[in-house]
């Protein structure tokens, strides 16, 4: 069964991205396009939601490893994007004007600060989030559920701290602080910068992030790691008993699960040219956790579609169905702030109705349904 | 069951494809329609200033007939917060900036309030294939935008070099300066400074703190921009027990009233005695909060706020026209000085435009040349801007809180 529907899966996202590409490339800045259309995608679906929501893929891909396979609840993810977001801070601008560093960047060569190509800025945030991934499940090893939950939340909380009041640090700026650090170096690719407005190339960029996370999601799944992932999830005692060292099992889902963080930190910091310690609150871990909820916990395609709805309707889907209401109607409701009256309804009617998500994961459903009287579980688990 | 879902989505494909035909595809050839917008943040604790600033604007553009010179003018109001944030989101602002540059009618921004969302649209604004793109702000402050403030500030906002950010407002070294002279005048020898840690706060206090030791004012906190205080913090009584062994004149607290401000006020006045015992002083991060107003510690505080604040307005002609109309029209005063700001700032963007052939690239040419006299402001001073793109006044006004209320004490031009 696994083989052909994935096959199917695959197939039909990238005829999905093949198409999104044609449209923002060259259809979008044409400028015979009726008006119209343009300006029917430009409220719907702006170049810019778009790719905002690929990053949100990445990192709820990256936390589906930590709470959908291993089964340990997170609620300080946001943690790791603001890492991500400082490694490209600090390895792709002029913030460190003090020193002039140069790595294959894409500026000129006698611009003060350190640049470093983007791609190695990705390896880089990717590889400083995993060590930090490892450093928290350090001390998390013996915790279990609630207890667990509550230390993430705790480093969830400080790393924006560290960054918030970090521009002085024994006299050493950091992190300049809530001014942030902005203006990043372009991404190359060949002998070209992209551009602020080349959607097209920087959302092929974010598809090829999120298709290897997808990717290293699918293979661990299938492996030895995975397989221990599932059984920690399941019965932690019971793993033990098994053979499955618990303490490297977890520490790898953290850390795997950290690195997608600091890729998506670096796509992100890209995606709005800076960084800011004010956008890495507590909001931001619910609102991804809430995405691998919805999605299906463990499947990797439910996240996705969980992750592109929930960043559409609250960056986009809102705001857009505000504007047409309004205008049609003349009245002036404020529609974007609903949102989380929506989210928490959304919610609840998923946990009464449909526990698994939308695209559930086989074996969270098998479990979850359990014990229903109208199901024969022994033909489904076969299917 | 799969059957079911096809039709639905048949469904969803016809009602799009509707939807694209019902929207208008040609305009008529005669009059051109041009778009001018503002980018203001509409969730969370701002939005009713916002919201002000978009009426302002609504009935500016009534009076003029929606029109400006032989364009005919549409407004558009983009939002650049979230309410997963409520606040000001970066991801957003991004957003936006792209929107704006898209939108083939748009000709300019009036916008943003926050100047760290300023910092995220400008550059984009300015790479603008057909612009560079105009944006003028009626609040953002920070004085980075137009001026050499921190390492790579401002240059590294306009990549293609064209300055095409302008700003209604002065900056908060004006504001920092005029504070200090104006405590010089009250008698102050020495004062303590606290900042809210923020960008805005740092400013303040940090230009503060530069003119009061520059006019021989002892400045008794250490640092460059003074002490920070933690907006988390349930109370600042060992803060000020500390401050009062240094035994100021006057407390400065550069910073916005939102960051736990109330309560460093009470802890203030409970340690250190009323405001006239030892003074009390904050920048416009404290003007238009009610709740600040109705604390009985308060009384007697010094505010500043950069530009006139209404009551300078002058009595007739224009500005005081503009007052009247607007209570006329939503039956309360705008919110605060800063919303009648947003008007004028789209009042320079429609000059400009009047005189414009119709392209981005013209409006800013034009956008140099702006000067709108004192007599058809809606702030009643002259609009115009010098080659940073900030206004040539730099009037800061000083207020005091009495009676709960904010009586406008003297203006401050600083030179």
């Amino acid at each position: 069964m696994a083989r052909s529907s994935q096959r199917k899966w695959v197939t039909g996202y990238l005829i999905a991205v093949a198409a999104i590409f044609i449209i923002y490339q060259f259809l979008f800045p044409w400028e015979g396009l009726p008006i119209g259309i343009y300006d029917f995608l430009q409220l719907w679906l702006p170049p810019t939601a778009v790719n905002e929501s690929l990053v949100y893929v990445i990192c709820a891909l990256g936390l589906n490893i930590v709470v959908g396979y291993a089964g340990l609840l997170d609620l300080g993810y946001v943690a790791f994007w603001a890492i991500g977001g400082y490694c490209a801070g600090w390895f792709m601008s002029e913030f460190f004007y003090q020193i002039n560093l140069h790595f294959f960047g894409s500026v000129a060569r006698t611009a003060p600060g350190i640049h470093v190509n983007f791609w190695g800025v990705l390896l880089i945030g990717g590889l400083v989030c995993a060590f930090f991934g490892i450093l928290i499940g350090g001390p998390t090893l013996r915790l279990k559920s609630d207890y667990l939950a509550i230390v993430t939340l705790g480093f969830g909380e400080i790393i924006p701290q560290v960054f918030f009041n970090g521009d002085d640090i024994a006299g050493f700026n950091l992190s300049n602080g809530t001014k942030g650090i902005t203006i990043l170096d372009p991404i190359p690719v060949g002998a070209k910068n992209i551009g602020p407005f080349d959607f097209g190339y920087k959302f092929i960029i974010f598809v090829l992030l999120a298709a290897l996370m997808v990717f290293i999601s699918l293979r661990l799944r299938k492996g030895k790691l995975g397989r221990a992932w599932l059984a920690i999830r399941e019965d932690e005692l019971a793993a033990s008993m098994m053979g499955v060292p618990l303490m490297q099992t977890k520490l790898s889902a953290y850390a795997v699960g950290a690195f997608a963080g600091g890729l998506g930190g670096v796509a992100f910091a890209t995606h709005v040219d800076g960084v800011y310690a004010e956008r890495f609150n507590f909001s931001i871990s619910i609102f991804l956790l809430a995405m691998v909820v919805l999605g299906g916990m463990g499947n990797v395609w439910g996240v996705i579609i969980g992750a592109l709805l929930l960043s559409w309707i609250n960056s986009t889907g809102l705001p857009a169905f505000g504007t047409t209401f309004n205008d049609k109607f003349g009245t002036s409701i404020n529609f974007p702030s609903f949102t989380f009256l929506l989210f928490g309804l959304v919610l609840i009617l998923m946990m009464l109705y449909k526990r698994e998500g939308l695209i559930p994961e086989s074996r969270l459903r098998l479990i979850l349904h359990e014990g229903d009287a109208e199901e024969d579980l022994t033909s489904k688990e076969s299917k | 069951m799969k059957k079911n879902h096809k039709a639905i989505a048949a469904l969803g494909v016809v009602t799009l494809a509707m939807s694209i035909m019902g929207s208008p595809i040609a305009q008529s050839a005669s009059v051109v329609t041009l778009t001018v917008s503002s980018d203001l943040p509409l969730q969370g604790g701002s939005a009713d200033q916002s919201e002000s600033t978009n009426n302002v604007i609504k009935l500016l553009l009534k009076q003029m007939g929606n029109k400006a010179g032989k364009y005919k003018i549409k407004f558009k109001i983009y939002d650049d917060s979230t309410a997963a944030k409520g606040s000001w989101d970066d991801a957003q602002c991004a957003s936006n900036a792209q929107a704006h540059v898209a939108n083939r009618t748009e000709m300019a921004v009036m916008g943003t309030y926050n100047s760290g969302c300023a910092k995220i649209i400008v550059p984009v604004l300015n790479q603008d294939p057909k612009g560079p793109m105009v944006m003028v702000s009626n609040a953002n402050t920070n004085p980075g935008l137009t001026k050499a403030w921190n390492p790579g500030e401002p240059t590294k906002y306009y990549p293609t070099g064209f300055r095409n950010y302008f700003r209604v407002v002065t900056t908060d070294d004006f504001q920092g300066s005029a504070a200090a002279q104006f405590a010089k005048s009250q008698g102050v020898k020495s004062v303590y400074v606290l900042n809210d840690t923020q960008t805005y706060g740092q400013g303040v206090a940090q230009a503060f703190t530069t003119e009061a030791n520059k006019i021989g004012l002892k400045v008794l906190s250490d640092g460059t921009a003074g002490e920070g205080w933690d907006a988390k913090q349930p109370n600042y009584e060992a803060l000020f027990t500390k401050i009062k062994a240094t035994n100021p004149d006057m407390v400065y607290i550069g910073g916005i009233f939102d960051l736990n401000g109330g309560q460093l006020v009470k802890d203030k006045v409970k340690v250190l005695g009323d405001n006239k015992t030892v003074k009390l002083m904050a920048p416009d991060g404290f003007t238009g909060y009610p709740d600040f107003l109705a604390l009985p510690e308060a009384d007697g505080a010094y505010l500043s706020f950069t530009g006139l604040s209404i009551d300078l307005f002058p009595k007739n002609g224009k500005a005081a026209q503009f007052q009247k109309d607007y209570f006329k029209e939503y039956g309360k005063a705008p919110t605060s000085s800063f919303s009648v700001y947003g008007g004028a700032a789209m009042q320079a963007i429609l000059d400009a435009i009047s005189r414009s052939n119709g392209t981005r690239k013209d409006v800013f040419q034009k956008m140099k040349s702006v000067n709108i006299p004192a007599a058809k402001s809606v702030v009643g001073t002259a609009i115009k801007f010098d080659d940073a793109g900030d206004t040539v006044y730099h009037d800061i006004t000083i207020l005091v809180v009495k009676n709960n209320t904010e009586t406008t004490l003297k203006k401050i031009s600083v030179k």
